[in-house]
């Protein structure tokens, strides 16, 4: 970990900020753009990771550039946004960079993450990578803190970017044959659980009565390959444009023990322990090696991981289906909106975070090489990825 | 260099489709200093004395008595006049007749000022717009004179037609700040109140004219004391909101509601005169459209302004939520000044409807009294009533109008009847 000596402060409230951090545990500001210092190094690769509250992200490059340079307009009026948070004309409080950011790492990769409704804070985080073009590599990951631990939204988010970090290299191609890729993606997928599980011990109190935990998912994609790694119950779904989609991994619930043995999905899903999860990572948690699983994406479609914000309101596959088609859109970042809009609109009762990735054989009119090992650098346009409508 | 700080006490949370945030926004000064010394603007004092024909010889001698003492807590370099009034209103010192219509205090000019008090004799009605009126013409005739305060005595009832008082107060708000003193009981509180309320004053009775020095030389010495000339509370409330009223809650409950001066579309300005180290409480009410639950929202951004800077700010807020844990909590500050409004409401309805022989409704306005100041913790108010009423229960409001009331007690309980007292810290 970071020494102690470079224990930086929040610039917003003053507030001591964890190693690493890119908001303030106690305000929630964004600290990543104005306090370099709190991620050592301007090369750090946590630097492009920096949620950005605007919806045109396109902050891909290898330098922090900061997330707040104008006044921000107000969500709901439009209007500038004051100091203090709140819009100077209608006075909605602006969500803070922690409460809502989104991130398109690429044109066919992106993601949404909110507070929802009821929570007084997000204590879902997410860790995108993409390389450019479809067709290329994509990591997405989502973890869910657990509402009733001490700081797990700090937690969640340090377990992403720890995970992201472990899967953003290449894969190991093993000895060849798909068996022994298998099984190095299996043993990096592991590794990254124990990296993320690492990173929220770090973000606990070890006097915690409650220590931080939080639910981890990772959806891998690589060409037509699409791995998945769950711990507890967030989810990732693949949903072809045509036939019927797949939830990849059950969840680690007492809502699955209850379907395993053998009470309909729905009414498990609606019982009272129904949400309580048997696994997680943090400092109190007994295992955590995930499940985890490969299918090959043969048809055109989504990928989309996904916290249980989202998938209370459409838990069979077909369902958010449904709702994916009911956007109406295929840009991923509009899609990954939406989604979280109307989750909002059902109620939003819990954190909602939606990550999804366009998986299937590419389209031959802007068929990428497949060869192409360029991570997204500076060099990419908005043009480049406005192709990929 | 003086200094604001503003703290708000509220409950943000509202239920589903409420629409009321009330806050009370507490204001504390600091390091103002004395009046006229802070910098390019100077300060200026009128004392003014009734000198009608009513004045008797021991209230006449009394009214010198706190004059003098009163001109002996001026700072010196501080512009001042001293003002004597009967039927027209006349300038007792200093002694011109055209030109600057006050000069700087010094050791010789306060022995002057003295003298001439020393020469005032009674006769003559009471005509009290003409005092208001040249008072305002003496602090235009010194335009450096910025913070402008004036003492204004008197002891009878003010024999003009109605409205003309009115129109002499109307020209002096906003301009100077006045504290009135009523001597004896033969003064009316209702005609003397609207000058105090408008001019940003204190209003009180001093029931015999042995008291009245010391009460000059209080007055005089906290408004030496105010050394932030003038100062404005902001209240900025979204677009579609309405500001329900600003009430000024403590030291006394002061309606500033109608006081609004436009600053923009969203903000207005309220006046609240010149300050000390001191401590005051306002009550904001904003009604605002309802909005989903989980949501929040700024009600009000209610700042401070003196010298064009915003000294300080406080926020209030309104989260909306289905807890009703939350949102059924009242909070402490807001419940205890809201009673305090209510008991001086009660207690000057009760006094007024006693006045026109309707005791039914002035036993009930002060039984509600009674139970409000026990209720609020409110001792003065209720040494006060206790001369006014037979409390059988306070904590029900049971009262019987006592069946001789000295007229003193009657009006000392009127004219206190705004004071508020701060919530005892539990």
């Amino acid at each position: 970990m970071t020494a102690p000596a470079q224990q930086v402060t929040c610039p917003a409230c003053g507030e001591p900020l964890a190693a690493g951090a890119q908001f303030c545990e106690a305000c929630g500001a964004s600290v990543s753009a104005v306090s370099p210092a709190a991620v050592p190094g301007a090369e750090s690769p946590l630097d492009e990771l920096s949620p950005i509250s605007t919806p045109t992200a396109r902050d891909l490059g290898g330098t922090a550039t900061p997330a707040v340079a104008a006044p921000r307009a107000c969500a709901e009026c439009g209007s500038p946004v004051g100091d203090d948070g709140y819009c100077t004309v209608c006075g909605s409080k602006a969500p803070s960079e922690r409460d809502h950011f989104e991130q398109a790492p690429a044109s066919w990769v992106a993601g949404v993450c909110d507070r929802g409704v009821k929570h007084s804070r997000n204590e879902d985080a997410m860790a995108l990578f993409a390389e450019p073009a479809q067709g290329g590599r994509a990591v997405l990951i989502v973890c869910d803190g657990v509402s009733n631990s001490d700081g797990s939204d700090v937690a969640s988010l340090a377990a992403a970017r720890a995970a992201l970090e472990v899967l953003r290299p290449p894969l190991p191609k093993g000895i060849g044959g798909a068996a022994s890729a298998d099984a190095v993606a299996t043993r990096v997928l592991t590794t990254a659980a124990d990296a993320a599980n690492t990173a929220v011990i770090a973000h606990t109190e070890p006097s915690s009565p409650r220590p931080a935990s939080c639910t981890f998912a990772v959806g891998l994609v690589d060409g037509s390959t699409v791995r998945c790694a769950i711990i507890g119950d967030s989810r990732a779904y693949l949903l072809p444009d045509a036939g019927g989609g797949t939830q990849l991994l059950p969840d680690d619930s007492m809502a699955q023990a209850l379907i395993a043995a053998g009470h309909p999905r729905l009414e498990a899903e609606a019982s009272p322990q129904a949400h309580a999860i048997t696994k997680w990572l943090g400092a109190d948690s007994p295992d955590v090696v995930p499940r985890v699983a490969t299918v090959t994406a043969g048809a055109p479609g989504w990928l989309v991981v996904c916290s249980d914000g989202l998938w209370n309101y459409a838990s069979e596959p077909d369902a958010l289906r449904a709702q994916l088609d009911a956007a109406g859109t295929s840009e991923p970042l509009a899609l990954a909106s939406a989604l979280v809009a109307w989750a909002i609109e059902q109620g939003g009762h819990d954190n909602i975070t939606v990550a999804l990735a366009r998986v299937g054989p590419v389209p031959a009119q802007d068929a990428a090489p497949v060869s192409s090992p360029e991570p997204v650098g500076e060099n990419a346009t908005d043009d480049e990825r406005q192709v990929h409508g | 260099m003086a200094e604001f700080t503003a703290a708000v006490y509220q409950n943000e949370f509202l239920p589903d489709g409420g629409t009321d945030v009330n806050a009370i926004v507490s204001v504390t000064c600091t390091g103002a200093g004395t009046a006229g010394q802070g910098g390019s603007a100077a300060a200026g004092e009128i004392i003014i004395i009734d000198t009608s024909g009513s004045m008797g010889v021991e209230s006449m001698e009394a009214a010198k008595q706190a004059a003098t003492a009163a001109l002996a807590e001026i700072v010196d370099g501080t512009f001042f006049a001293v003002v004597s009034g009967n039927g027209a209103a006349f300038l007792v010192y200093p002694a011109v007749s055209s030109g600057p219509g006050m000069v700087r205090m010094t050791a010789s000019t306060r022995v002057e000022a003295s003298a001439a008090v020393a020469q005032l004799r009674s006769a003559g009605g009471t005509v009290i717009s003409t005092w208001l009126d040249l008072a305002g013409t003496l602090f235009a005739s010194v335009p450096e004179v910025q913070q402008r305060h004036a003492i204004l005595l008197t002891d009878g009832e003010n024999n003009e037609r109605p409205g003309v008082l009115q129109q002499a107060i109307d020209r002096a708000t906003g301009y100077y700040q006045c504290d009135c003193r009523g001597i004896g009981v033969d003064w009316k509180v209702a005609e003397i109140r609207p000058i105090a309320q408008a001019l940003l004053g204190t209003i009180d009775i001093i029931p015999a004219p042995g008291q009245l020095r010391a009460a000059f030389e209080a007055i005089m010495r906290t408004a030496m004391s105010r050394g932030v000339a003038d100062a404005e509370l902001r209240v900025w409330a979204p677009q579609g909101s309405q500001v329900v009223f600003v009430k000024q809650v403590s030291p006394t409950v002061e309606d500033l509601t109608g006081r609004r001066t436009v600053v923009n579309d969203l903000t207005g300005g309220y006046p609240t005169g010149a300050w000390s180290d001191e401590s005051r409480d306002y009550h904001v009410a904003i009604r605002l459209a309802a909005k989903a639950i989980g949501q929040e929202q700024l009600a009000a951004r209610v700042q401070v302004v003196a010298g064009g800077e915003v000294k300080a700010q406080g926020l209030v807020k309104a989260k909306w939520s289905d807890d009703s844990a939350l949102t059924t909590r009242i909070d402490q500050q807001v419940a205890h000044y809201t009673g305090q409004a209510e008991l001086a409401q009660v207690i000057q309805e009760g006094l007024a409807a006693k006045a026109i022989g309707d005791e039914e409704t002035a036993t009930t306005k002060l039984g509600r009294a009674v139970q409000l100041a026990a209720e609020t913790g409110n001792d003065e108010a209720t040494a006060k009533l206790r001369k006014v009423v037979d409390v059988q229960d306070a904590d029900t409001g049971t009262v019987q109008l006592k069946k001789a009331v000295e007229k003193a007690d009657e009006m000392a309980l009127d004219t206190a009847s705004t004071k508020t007292t701060r919530v005892r810290k539990s």
